[in-house]
């Protein structure tokens, strides 16, 4: 499983994919930390992340949407699946792969939060509180980036199926109160206060395990069906 | 060493292999032979265990792909169809990735991956991005990912395909030496590459095996009497009168006009006679111009059209 997570996170860096989702990512990141902290004359750099959390739904497929589709239409995952590797290995090494490039990403927030401390000192436990929520977050939208890329070996449609789904999970309070729980995005907006909330974490960890056991029956299915 | 008892494969309603079973011991090189869509490749994806068979049992090395895939694997080495790579890494940094795929141990790595790279010839390219490369080279690295966990068993699917006829003979060289520390089965459609390299050959049509056999056995049994091939310059058609006045020939049949002016004939002659000398002479005689006189035997082509062949009359009848 090792070789998967660092064959695939050099894959990241060695195209231009890593750099795009990182570089996006801190790009807007710039804009709202000026909105959200500077423009307030505020310390409080996890105001940041409430708009810093919308960008992952445009950005997660960039990182997800190749995983499994590229590997089936370029015709390498026949090198992948007769190797002595079980499919849930595969899964997991291209899941974990995915996750540091997350974490290269929030490292790289930091650099906002040093430009705070030259003027006071941010309330720390609830930055890693929100940075926990964060990962939590881009855990379980890569967990569906990740199904999506499984189920096609066509990248585009991969990606968009996920944009679809995080924007209908996005809006979903709007059409209805029962269906607000359901919506991802939503339970991120505790953290930021500071919250460590057990039922969202639970909620993201469920989702998330549900769409990695998909993708792994997904592709063990394809075995006997292709 | 490879084992498959009556292996099933259906797509849908479409039966890709039908109730297929042959045994392949240690150090054969088997050339899986058959026209496009015979089931080849489905064959072989199935011995990879890339995809499971409907029905059946494979064992390779004496586990069942299915039941103990990570130990079957472990054992083979396989250059899918259409040479499939990785075309963001270099050379080097995807043999490397081979290799840890296959588990090969840290001690080890480094040697076999030099190794390997040396037997392909890829080591000045090693540092290549592997988009960059001809389809020749390729097709070396992907063969290269095939060896470098120095597996029992070598798999490849169509390994010369695509190649220029330089290329080809390289590759063939290598196999073939590749034959003397591996088992090796390789599929074609290239009838004189599998008789060239294979001391086997297993002929696919349509999903089931039509022969097993060796490429001399195959060719000795198509055909009993030997061909001989006639240009000559006959405007009047006389030749069928001469062979008449000859014994052994079996039958005579006229091919082509060719444009200046000669025909083109087969004849066909009893086993071990060889009539060449008397249609000679009895040519000259009549003051006909032989242009060629070849005697041709039958190839492993003539072989598998006519077990085909063969197949395809049962299936009409």
């Amino acid at each position: 499983m090792w070789a998967i997570i660092k064959k695939e996170v050099k894959s990241y860096f060695l195209s231009p994919i890593g750099y795009v989702f990182i570089g996006l990512f801190l790009a807007m990141c710039s804009v709202f930390f000026y909105l959200d902290v500077v423009y307030y004359g505020s310390l409080q750099f996890e105001n940041m992340f409430y708009s810093a959390s919308t960008i992952l739904t445009f950005i997660v497929p960039i990182l997800t949407m190749r995983m499994f589709a590229e590997e089936r239409k370029v015709g390498t995952e026949q090198l992948l699946y007769t190797s002595p590797i079980s499919v849930t290995k595969i899964v997991l090494g291209k899941f974990i792969a995915a996750l540091i490039v997350i974490i290269i990403t929030e490292i790289c927030t930091l650099f906002y939060l040093g430009i705070l401390y030259c003027f006071g000192t941010p309330h720390i436990q609830t930055i890693l509180v929100t940075l926990l929520g964060f990962f939590m977050l881009s855990m379980a939208y890569i967990s569906f980036g990740m199904f999506a890329s499984s189920i096609t070996e066509n990248q585009i449609i991969a990606g968009v199926i996920t944009i679809g789904f995080f924007i209908i999970s996005w809006f979903l309070p709007n059409f209805s109160e029962i269906l607000a729980p359901l919506s991802l995005i939503n339970m991120f907006n505790k953290f930021p206060s500071g919250l460590i909330a057990i039922e969202e974490i639970a909620t993201y960890i469920t989702f998330t395990l549900f769409f990695v056991i998909l993708t792994i029956i997904v592709l063990q299915r394809r075995k006997s069906v292709k | 060493m490879i084992e498959l008892k009556n292996v099933t494969k259906k797509y849908g309603n479409f039966l890709a292999v039908d109730d297929i079973s042959f045994n392949i011991e240690e150090g054969e090189i088997v050339g899986l032979l058959g026209p496009n869509g015979a089931g080849k490749s489905t064959t072989m994806n199935m011995i990879t265990g890339f995809i499971e068979p409907t029905n059946g049992e494979i064992i390779i090395g004496g586990y069942d792909v299915l039941k103990n895939p990570i130990k079957a694997k472990k054992q083979i080495g396989y250059m899918p169809e259409g040479v499939p790579l990785y075309n963001d890494l270099t050379v080097k940094e995807f043999v490397r990735y081979m290799a840890d795929l296959k588990m090969v141990s840290k001690q080890e790595k480094k040697q076999r991956i030099k190794e390997v790279l040396e037997k392909t010839n890829l080591t000045e390219v090693q540092n290549k991005l592997i988009k960059n490369l001809s389809r020749g080279y390729k097709q070396r690295v992907s063969l290269a990912g095939a060896l470098v966990s120095n597996p029992k068993i070598l798999i490849l699917d169509e390994p010369t395909v695509g190649l220029d006829p330089k290329q080809i003979t390289e590759i063939r060289e290598l196999i073939k030496s590749l034959g003397k520390e591996h088992t090796v089965i390789l599929s074609s459609h290239i009838l004189s590459e599998v008789s060239q390299i294979c001391k086997k050959v297993i002929i696919i049509n349509k999903g089931k095996i039509v022969a097993i056999d060796t490429p001399q056995n195959l060719e000795n049994k198509t055909n009993k009497g030997s061909i001989i091939k006639l240009i000559i310059e006959d405007e009047t058609n006389q030749i069928e009168k001469i062979a008449k006045t000859i014994t052994g020939i079996k039958q005579i049949n006229f091919i082509k006009d060719n444009e200046d002016g000669t025909k083109e004939y087969t004849i066909i002659t009893e086993e071990k006679t060889d009539i060449r000398k008397e249609l000679f002479a009895k040519c000259a005689k009549e003051q006909m111009t032989i242009f060629e006189l070849k005697k041709s035997e039958a190839t492993l082509e003539d072989a598998f059209m006519k077990l085909i062949g063969n197949q395809e009359e049962e299936v009409d009848n």
